[in-house]
């Protein structure tokens, strides 16, 4: 896991834009790599996350989590922020619904995740870049298969390209 | 509309005010032809220059946002069905109480897009075309004759059928050039009834969300968040669209997240004082089948 | 005085020829959204009786948003990058007068307390060929801030247009006189032609107020009640300073572009918005609106003309006819016109 979590809600997941080479490794000339978000739930996901690692399961490296209290702390703000910052992929995960740590967190999230991606879809932003999971805490397993999952997507689906574009100064330049 | 309605307007707002009802009547003054302007009546020589009109073009709930509020006792505002949604958006969102304002309806007849033109069909503003609030849905009294506005074309919905049309690239393409254009202004946010924070998400700095420059990629970060915070509040008013000085066609977004919010979840905001907000609740069975 | 004559064709030509020479050629849009890009083969309509597009041309030399220098972090430090801008040589096409004056307005706050490169560097990049206005509504008020609609302030060339349907230009400075002559094969010279007539009543708005006593009120009048009425209905949106050809405060900010490098920005800024005077503290002087709608006045009305013997107003109404709640700076100015006689 590469993420820099500052608990105070700054985000900065240390990703790099999609001008940069490698996600992981950090190898120069080494074929290119998706770089991927993931917002994790700390009660349920980030707990199922953890377990994968100590179960010693085999994942992707291209992940970075940013954990928060509960899936209903997400500001859809936050993926469009991801998607700034250079990810090719965000996965947002969280508790099954009825398991939420705070009751009912997840189902106003759901909510939300509705209605943004039908924004998305009409905006033109790949809405198949975006993923959403309820994975547990005790689900390890679960939770490689799905991050591997989303990597490989975005994986096949390329960099970012045309969002990432938007941040290159020379879209600024009037001449 | 007619010479009427703006008598009758005229006549409950020196009422009001003489026995003290109500301190400030919120309403439309006449400033010139196909022209009206936010007045604040307070006199019986203000409430003379009150009118209804087609031009009646400002959505007046603006000014019961805490921000914006007069002080000092009760408000009557006169409102049109599309800012009577508005004022009950609020009162949903206890942002106002309903013994607070005095609702002079105005039983609407349509507007124009812009100020300064006569009412015909090629005229007449998009959204009235559907509307359905044409008695608004709550008032205290009601002026004016409930007819129907010119005929318009369905533009806004043949508008949002001809993107959804179009492949993803030339969506991100299309909206990608029109938010290019935006200047940042705030127009949009200011006069919005439902855009109230306090402090808005993009005036924050620490952590500075949303980037402030007028870029490509700021601009368009600004206006999805902005258009996902009204998702299920929105009313449809327009008056962002009306604001804009770069002519971007903002009530489209607006509209076909509202048409999502009735699709997926039933929902229309601000006829129902009582109904539960939008993002606020949650169905057990609302869908997820695209969550793994 | 002789003149060039242009005929619909030649101005065709004219356009094309410059955008083969690989200038930029800004003429306001049909759309009236702004002053556009043209291409070589774009219909160029010079329309003097079309009302004035909703954003001016302030935006060529002062960008929205534009990029000061990058940074970026390397060896345990910074790199810092100038982006002086390199501007392409640019010909505005039929400025109006409102906007033209804007140039000499904005100059002098640029060059102040130092000399402001990127604004400079695109003036100096820049050719305007003004237009005379046949243009007028109940907005406009250029004559009563020392504007005209034949006023070439701020133009190289000028262009009017004639009885027959084409246009004539004059000569106005040595830069549109050097300028001219690599084009000059493309039109007529000769005799002024005869100018189109064009009811006076319409080209000529009469003088509203009387500017020195506009500026003499408000020095008095600080704490006014006078402020609170006038902008009891202001949204507080920032649509009138961004359409303003004159309008000029900003805001600067470093954007991370990527993590650890980024870009110092500047973007325009407005005195309508709450947060335009608050501290760090805390603290803001302009907390009400009232405070600072009065800013806004007193800024146009007093402070500016005070310090650089110019109004920081051109008259071209665009303020009042994109104001979502009809705030008139016109109507604003007299009033305090006949409250300071």
């Amino acid at each position: 896991m590469n993420a820099d979590v500052v608990d105070t809600g700054v985000v900065r997941a240390g990703v790099e834009s999609a001008g940069d080479d490698n996600a992981g490794t950090g190898a120069a000339g080494a074929p290119w790599e998706p770089k991927v978000v993931a917002f994790v739930c700390n009660w349920c996901t980030y707990t199922g996350a953890d377990l994968a690692g100590t179960s010693r399961l085999k994942q992707q490296p291209n992940a970075r989590l940013i954990r928060v209290p509960c899936t209903g702390r997400i500001d859809p703000l936050f993926i469009i922020k991801a998607f700034e910052s250079g990810a090719d992929g965000v996965l947002v995960s969280g508790c099954h619904p009825a398991d939420c740590h705070y009751g009912t967190g997840n189902y106003h999230a759901r909510r939300r995740w509705t209605l943004f991606r039908s924004l998305l879809e009409f905006t033109g932003i790949d809405a198949t870049r975006l993923h959403f999971s309820w994975v547990s805490a005790s689900e390890g397993r679960k939770w490689v298969d799905v991050v591997d999952g989303v990597i490989d997507e975005a994986r096949r689906q390329g960099p970012f390209e045309r969002y990432h574009a938007l941040a290159r100064p020379e879209a600024m330049i009037d001449d | 509309m007619t010479e009427s309605a703006t008598n009758d307007i005229r006549a409950a707002a020196r009422r009001l005010l003489a026995d003290g009802t109500v301190s400030v009547v919120i309403g439309y003054g006449d400033a010139g032809p196909n022209r009206t302007v936010p007045i604040f009546a307070r006199t019986a020589a203000q409430a003379d220059r009150l009118v209804v009109s087609h031009s009646a073009l400002n959505n007046l709930t603006v000014y019961l946002t805490r921000a914006l509020r007069p002080v000092g006792g009760r408000i009557a505002i006169v409102a049109k069905g599309c800012d009577v949604r508005a004022l009950v958006m609020l009162m949903s969102e206890s942002q106002i109480a309903r013994e607070d304002v005095y609702v002079i309806g105005v039983a609407c007849a349509g507007v124009t897009t812009s100020m300064g033109q006569p009412m015909s069909a090629e005229t007449v503003a998009a959204k009235c075309r559907d509307c359905i609030v044409r008695t608004p849905p709550l008032y205290d009294e009601l002026v004016g004759v409930q007819c129907e506005p010119p005929a318009t074309s369905d533009v806004l919905d043949r508008r949002i059928a001809e993107i959804e049309a179009m492949s993803a690239h030339e969506r991100f393409d299309y909206w990608a050039a029109e938010l290019e254009l935006c200047t940042r202004c705030y127009a949009c946010r200011q006069v919005c009834p439902l855009c109230y924070c306090t402090q808005c998400i993009v005036d924050r700095s620490v952590p500075q969300w949303i980037e402030t420059s007028a870029s490509p990629r700021a601009n368009l970060s600004w206006n999805l968040t902005r258009a996902f915070h009204l998702a299920g509040r929105c009313v449809g008013c327009n008056e962002c669209e009306r604001a804009c000085p770069a002519g971007i066609p903002l009530s489209l977004l607006n509209r076909q997240l509202a048409a999502t919010a009735l699709r997926e979840f039933g929902y229309v905001p601000g006829i129902d004082p009582a109904a539960p907000a939008l993002v606020g609740s949650y169905d057990l069975a609302d869908r997820e089948e695209y969550i793994r | 005085m002789n003149e060039y004559r242009i005929t619909q064709e030649s101005l065709q030509a004219f356009v094309a020829a410059l955008v083969a020479d690989g200038l930029t050629v800004l003429a306001e849009a049909a759309d009236g959204s702004g002053y556009a890009r043209l291409a070589a083969d774009d219909r160029v309509a010079i329309d003097p009786s079309r009302a004035p597009s909703r954003l001016s041309m302030k935006e060529h030399f002062f960008p929205k948003s534009e990029a000061l220098f990058e940074y970026r972090r390397e060896d345990g430090g910074f790199v810092l990058v100038d982006r002086l801008p390199e501007v392409r040589p640019t010909v505005i096409l039929g400025a109006r007068p409102c906007d033209a004056a804007s140039i000499g307005i904005l100059s002098k706050v640029f060059n102040w307390d130092y000399r402001d490169e990127f604004f400079n560097r695109r003036v100096d990049a820049t050719i305007v060929i003004g237009m005379l206005c046949a243009y007028r509504d109940e907005h406009c008020f250029c004559t009563s801030v020392g504007g005209a609609p034949d006023s070439i302030a701020g133009s190289d060339l000028f262009l009017v247009p004639l009885n027959d349907g084409a246009l004539g230009m004059r000569v106005v400075s040595d830069d549109g006189e050097r300028f001219v002559t690599a084009y000059a094969h493309l039109f007529e010279w000769g005799a002024p032609g005869d100018p189109l007539q064009v009811d006076e009543a319409l080209t000529l708005p009469s003088v509203r107020f009387d500017a020195e006593k506009v500026r003499g009120w408000i020095e008095g009048h600080f704490d006014d009640p006078y402020w609170s009425a006038a902008s009891e209905t202001c949204l507080g949106c920032a649509r009138c300073a961004f359409a303003c050809p004159v309008c000029h405060c900003f805001d600067i900010v470093d954007e991370d572009r990527t993590y650890g490098s980024g870009e110092r920005m500047r973007n325009w800024d407005a005195c309508q918005f709450g947060m335009f005077t608050k501290h760090a503290s805390g603290h803001n002087p302009r907390a009400a609106r009232a405070q600072r709608y009065r800013q806004r006045i007193s800024h146009k009305f007093a402070y500016y003309p005070s310090r650089f013997g110019e109004v920081l107003c051109t008259g071209c109404g665009r303020c009042t006819r994109g104001c979502p709640v009809g705030i008139d700076i016109g109507a604003i100015a007299v009033e305090i016109g006949g409250m300071a006689s």
